[in-house]
């Protein structure tokens, strides 16, 4: 029996298909068999980033009405035998969707795959509460601005109203800089407010767009800190305690104690 | 001088009466067991034997409290004589089960305050969520931004308060907020609003402070004074009862 994870953050654009799409591909990396499940229905964007755009032709409208097999509608990934995916509908509209219908679904795949991983729209309506239908854990994103990290908050306790009860955090596009001349909101900050366990912090970094584009998630390469931290998500979530490596080259443990000093004089 | 307490009650060898000192006066516990004559002579020996001398002075209003006991006419009459010798006592109740009897051992230290609820809540108010409360609230956890905490009494928090706190919300202009990390988004105590001081756009962020309203207008002051303000408020409450 496999486990079903809600990628969630409330607010728009903080990177919640792309935290999907770079856990799932971590994880299969990693050995595990996944499915990535796009529940963003009518805006539908999982497909590209993970480059199967010109695979689908069913998904998972058709499979909750009936009109397809589960298996019909499964795509499996041109890099890994162990990675498939879902894909949501372009043409139909969230309200396709009942609770019931995804339950059902994530509960046939959790019984074929290791992890199930539910990429959910922005917006805490009915789409969202759609994609936590079948999920046993969740993952909130958000990036270090006031309002992302509101709409976080709010999320926090829709999910743990609905039993979600310890969601867990990925603090997006983190800019060391920013952080250490005091412009942005920094982890410590956020986490406090928050209150739940940290997975992970990604750094901006501009490889995730340029890969987007080219339909290949990053952590395929890792040569790039935001690779680094979607590995080492995904070895958290498997149960690894991999320590949050440090952001930018002058944030290591000297500079740290730097900052505190100016901070406390 | 030393009145008689509640302790002898606990005694194996109980008395047949018990003498206690309450707020409105002298409140007298007669024995509901023990034969009448006993009950009686003890009555006499406190009044009028050696601790006779206590119960001398300015007017004192009396309340007898003889139990379950059954009183024929008689031995009712016997022991008001008894009372009505001591010539400062003013006979307020003379009862089986007299209010100054179950406010003693309710523990309210006046039958006309009424405690009002309080409840506990644990965990996180988080943005967008609003908790109500009827009476006071202690919340062990943080009201995050955009969250709100509302109680027809005080609000006290263990915790950060960021979001929105309101108390005394059916009008209770004297009811207070206080909390640990005081950094609230907004105010409001009955029908006052205000909100905190800020610093860099965000609410100014200060340890251990309370809120209360103060010649009209929300006044936030340190926690230390807050066992103050509450002392005074009781005081006023007593007053007003009164």
């Amino acid at each position: 029996m496999g486990t079903g994870i809600v990628v969630t953050s409330g607010k728009g654009g903080v990177g919640k298909t792309t935290s999907s799409a770079n856990i799932g591909t971590a994880l299969a990396l990693l050995g595990k068999s996944v499915c990535l499940v796009d529940a963003d229905i009518g805006l539908r964007n999982l497909d590209v980033i993970m480059g199967l755009e010109n695979r689908i032709i069913y998904d998972i409208v058709d499979v909750a009405n009936g009109e397809c097999r589960l298996e019909q509608a499964l795509i499996r990934d041109k890099r890994f035998e162990q990675l498939m995916f879902l894909p949501a509908s372009q043409t139909k509209d969230k309200t396709a969707l009942t609770p019931e219908g995804v339950r059902t679904i994530v509960s046939d795949l959790k019984q074929q795959y290791d992890f199930v991983i539910i990429d959910c729209p922005a917006g805490i309506e009915h789409g969202f509460k759609v994609a936590i239908a079948g999920a046993n854990q969740a993952i909130v994103v958000t990036t270090p601005e006031t309002a992302a990290v509101r709409d976080a908050d709010r999320v926090i306790g829709l999910l743990q109203a609905a039993d979600l009860k310890s969601p867990k955090l990925i603090i997006n596009r983190i800019r060391p800089n920013l952080v250490r001349e005091g412009d942005m909101l920094d982890i410590d900050e956020i986490v406090q407010v928050l209150a739940i366990d940290l997975l992970g912090v990604v750094p901006d970094d501009e490889a995730i767009i340029r890969n987007a584009n080219k339909g290949e998630p990053t952590v395929m390469r890792p040569d790039t800190k935001a690779a680094i931290a979607y590995r080492n998500i995904a070895r958290r979530i498997l149960g690894d305690s991999v320590p949050l490596m440090p952001l930018g080259e002058q944030s290591g443990l000297w500079s740290r104690f730097r900052k505190r000093l100016a901070g406390k004089g | 001088m030393e009145k008689p307490t509640i302790h002898q009650a606990r005694l194996s060898a109980k008395p047949p009466v018990t003498v206690k000192g309450t707020r409105q006066g002298l409140l007298f516990l007669l024995d509901e067991t023990c034969p009448f004559d006993v009950l009686e002579s003890g009555l006499r020996d406190v009044l009028q034997g050696g601790t006779s001398s206590l119960f001398s002075g300015p007017s004192t209003p009396v309340f007898v409290d003889y139990g379950t006991r059954d009183l024929t006419v008689d031995e009712s009459r016997t022991l008001f004589d008894i009372f009505l010798g001591q010539n400062n006592f003013i006979i307020r109740e003379w009862a089986p089960r007299t209010t100054a009897r179950a406010s003693l051992f309710s523990n309210t230290p006046s039958p006309v305050i009424n405690v009002p609820e309080q409840s506990f809540f644990k965990g996180t108010i988080r943005a967008g969520q609003v908790l109500h409360f009827e009476g006071d609230v202690v919340v062990l956890g943080d009201v995050n931004p955009g969250g709100s905490i509302v109680a027809t009494g005080d609000i006290y928090i263990f915790g950060k308060l960021r979001g929105i706190a309101h108390a005394g919300f059916e009008g209770d202009v004297q009811a207070v907020i206080a909390a640990v990390e005081f950094a609230p988004m907004q105010l409001r105590i009955a029908d006052y609003v205000g909100f905190a001081p800020e610093q860099d756009g965000k609410p100014m962020q200060s340890p251990l402070e309370f809120a209360y309203v103060k010649d009209g207008a929300l006044a936030v002051d340190k926690m230390q004074f807050l066992a103050a303000y509450l002392q005074f408020r009781a005081q006023l409450t007593q007053e007003d009862a009164r």
